[in-house]
């Protein structure tokens, strides 16, 4: 899939989450995150994501219910109570705060299987081929730190190996620094090669994003515009106006960045071809939000325990809609099957 | 003078929206309350708006901090020291440390020190990205840890002035003012990044909001909440930081300034050459 179209899929998803707080639409967020992530990992590939979701959810809906539940002291129905004299913790403990510390931990175990999805479909190369063009130096730099990585544990490997057969041992936090300036210096004169390496090939002949008083007065407006959309918000409370006002402010900096970008050339090795698939994956993603912020009340997807905690309500329509942000998961099994070669016996007709 | 003048008032403003975001519960609590009572749907996602406002403002003073003309000693030297940085917030990951300690930071306030605010800023907001990159940590949080972090490496010159008055440089009080803006960073960096969340996280606002309630009240409850729930987390990170500091931080100095004379070396043409 084109990586255009996982972050079209991923804006939706986070769009979709912050949402809702009702924990039955979160649990079918869930559901079908985790699918996709089963779908996109690769078993053979590295994996960059440090804990799968569903055990980062088993993790994190116990704890964040159990701290809010000591923490937070509202709520009608009364479990228990903790003694006064513990500071901040001491009061009643209530099954509302419980059932909200459980929809805030799957709200959160949500939103991360939502990047982890990320982490896995798309390329760190692909990651950094999407910095705006005017982020052009920023994105060199990090491309050389990315490419240097495993230069640099290699090097601390060597470094190691170098100053065990010194005798160094690893004693106290004075025993890193053999290992830390080695590390240090080295990297610093492979900087320095670097950059000439980079001078003699021409880099700084490239064209570097343009930057002018027109583009800082853009900046400028913008930043106010921001300014004045927050303050609308947070101060005053017209969450509608503030809205507005800031994405006027975010497109008049996004018109900066493009003009900044204009003059920078990006040439690319190999094109990543957009298909039929990513318009499925894309059409999945606009049917939910048109379903969700149009044809459903928004009442319907606000749930919350407090005052007396109740069963939230469940609209089919809503669960229905959520199953557009699975089609990554079933074109990623056609893919995968379309790939596997079956054999074809003696005799037999391929189909 | 005019650019000059656009790139403070880009400064100031950054400051200024990045600082609201922080902020604006302790000084408007009865906005989140009336939202969450009246406008329902609005306190869900004002999490969500905050990250655009932290990420417009991040867009903002990057266009501005990554200059006109960008050398190519620069963009490598930046480079290596943020793959130094990321692998050892990467080993980070793999060993276990206690609490928030991250030995990332201490490259961040060194290379800031000494080579200024924006190359500061930089290494402390591309460190963040590349070890989110390598580790898979690319969450909803990296915008706050880009700015908070970038904001460690371009505060840490400030305390240059002191050093000077001190007569500090190359010597031991230098390495403890350092190690002071270590111990400051490691319990702020947890302080701020607290902020993001903690007036949606525990529930419904009146969890932590009152009508009518004072700004002095509201800063005492956020204390209780961040004695509760981060001192021990963020002290862990502060005596890290100073460790670090004062275990490398003279040697390393003396490094980095070795190889700012080399890395700003400049070729200017003899008087012969040129004619």
């Amino acid at each position: 899939m084109h990586p255009a179209a996982w972050f079209a899929w991923l804006a939706g998803a986070v769009v979709a989450a912050s949402s809702t707080r009702n924990p039955l639409y979160l649990v079918v967020l869930l559901l079908i995150f985790v699918l996709v992530v089963e779908a996109v990992r690769s078993p053979n590939v590295y994996t960059p994501i440090p804990v799968a979701p569903e055990r980062f959810m088993l993790f994190i809906v116990p704890v964040s219910a159990l701290f809010n539940a000591v923490s937070t002291h509202f709520g009608d129905t009364v479990l228990f109570s903790l003694p006064d004299f513990i500071p901040f913790f001491g009061g009643p403990v209530t099954a509302e705060a419980l059932v909200y510390g459980a929809t805030s931990g799957l709200l959160l175990s949500v939103l991360f299987a939502a990047f982890a999805v990320l982490n896995l479909a798309v390329s760190i190369r692909d990651m950094i081929r999407f910095i705006p063009r005017a982020f052009y130096p920023v994105a060199v730099v990090i491309s050389i730190a990315v490419t240097f990585v495993p230069t640099t544990l290699r090097q601390i490997q060597k470094i190691r190996e170098a100053q065990a057969v010194r005798g160094h041992r690893m004693r106290s936090l004075r025993d890193w620094l053999p290992l830390f300036m080695p590390l240090l210096v080295g990297g610093l004169e492979r900087a320095l090669q670097l950059a000439e390496t980079m001078t003699a090939r021409g880099f700084a002949s490239n064209a570097t994003p343009e930057k002018n008083a027109f583009t800082q007065v853009g900046t400028v407006a913008g930043l106010i515009l921001v300014l004045a959309g927050g303050l609308l918000r947070m101060a005053w409370g017209e969450a509608l106006w503030g809205n507005v006002v800031i994405a006027l402010g975010a497109l008049v900096i996004g018109g900066v960045v493009w003009q900044m970008g204009r003059h920078v050339t990006y040439t690319t090795y190999r094109r990543n071809a957009w298909t039929a698939r990513d318009w499925m994956v894309l059409t999945g993603v606009a049917v939910t939000l048109v379903v969700l912020f149009v044809f459903s009340d928004r009442l319907a997807r606000y749930y919350t325990p407090y005052p007396a905690v109740a069963l939230p309500v469940f609209e089919p329509l809503i669960g229905l809609a959520l199953l557009g942000f699975m089609i990554p998961a079933v074109v990623a099994v056609r893919g995968y099957l379309e790939s596997v070669q079956v054999p074809v016996m003696e005799g037999q007709r391929p189909s | 003078m005019t650019r000059r003048l656009l790139s403070t008032f880009i400064y100031v403003l950054t400051s200024v929206i990045g600082l609201l975001s922080f902020i604006y519960p302790f000084i408007w609590p009865e906005t989140i309350m009336a939202s969450a009572v009246h406008g329902q749907a609005h306190s869900a996602d004002a999490p969500l708006m905050l990250s655009v406002l932290i990420g417009l403002c991040f867009v903002a003073l990057l266009l501005e901090i990554q200059g006109d003309s960008v050398s190519t000693k620069f963009i490598a030297l930046l480079g290596v020291l943020i793959a130094i940085n990321s692998v050892l917030r990467f080993m980070e990951v793999v060993i276990p440390v206690p609490g928030g300690f991250s030995p990332l930071f201490f490259l961040i306030v060194m290379t800031g020190y000494t080579y200024g605010g924006r190359f500061g800023f930089l290494m402390g907001a591309l460190t963040l990205v590349v070890s989110a990159l390598i580790t898979g940590g690319v969450g909803p949080w990296l915008p706050y840890q880009m700015l908070t972090a970038g904001w460690v490496g371009l505060t840490a010159p400030l305390c240059r002035p002191l050093v000077r008055m001190l007569h500090a440089e190359d010597r031991w009080p230098e390495i403890l003012i350092l190690a002071l803006v270590g111990a400051f960073w490691g319990f702020f960096y947890g302080a701020v990044m607290n902020l993001y969340f903690w007036p949606f996280a525990g529930g419904s606002a009146d969890q932590y909001w009152e009508a009518g309630i004072t700004l002095a009240d509201t800063l005492k409850r956020y204390a209780v909440f961040y004695v509760a729930t981060s001192l021990v987390w963020d002290l862990a990170r502060a005596v890290g930081n100073t460790i670090m500091i004062l275990a490398f931080g003279a040697p390393t100095l003396r490094t980095l300034r070795r190889f700012q004379q080399r890395f700003t070396f400049e070729y200017v043409p003899g008087v012969s050459e040129v004619a």
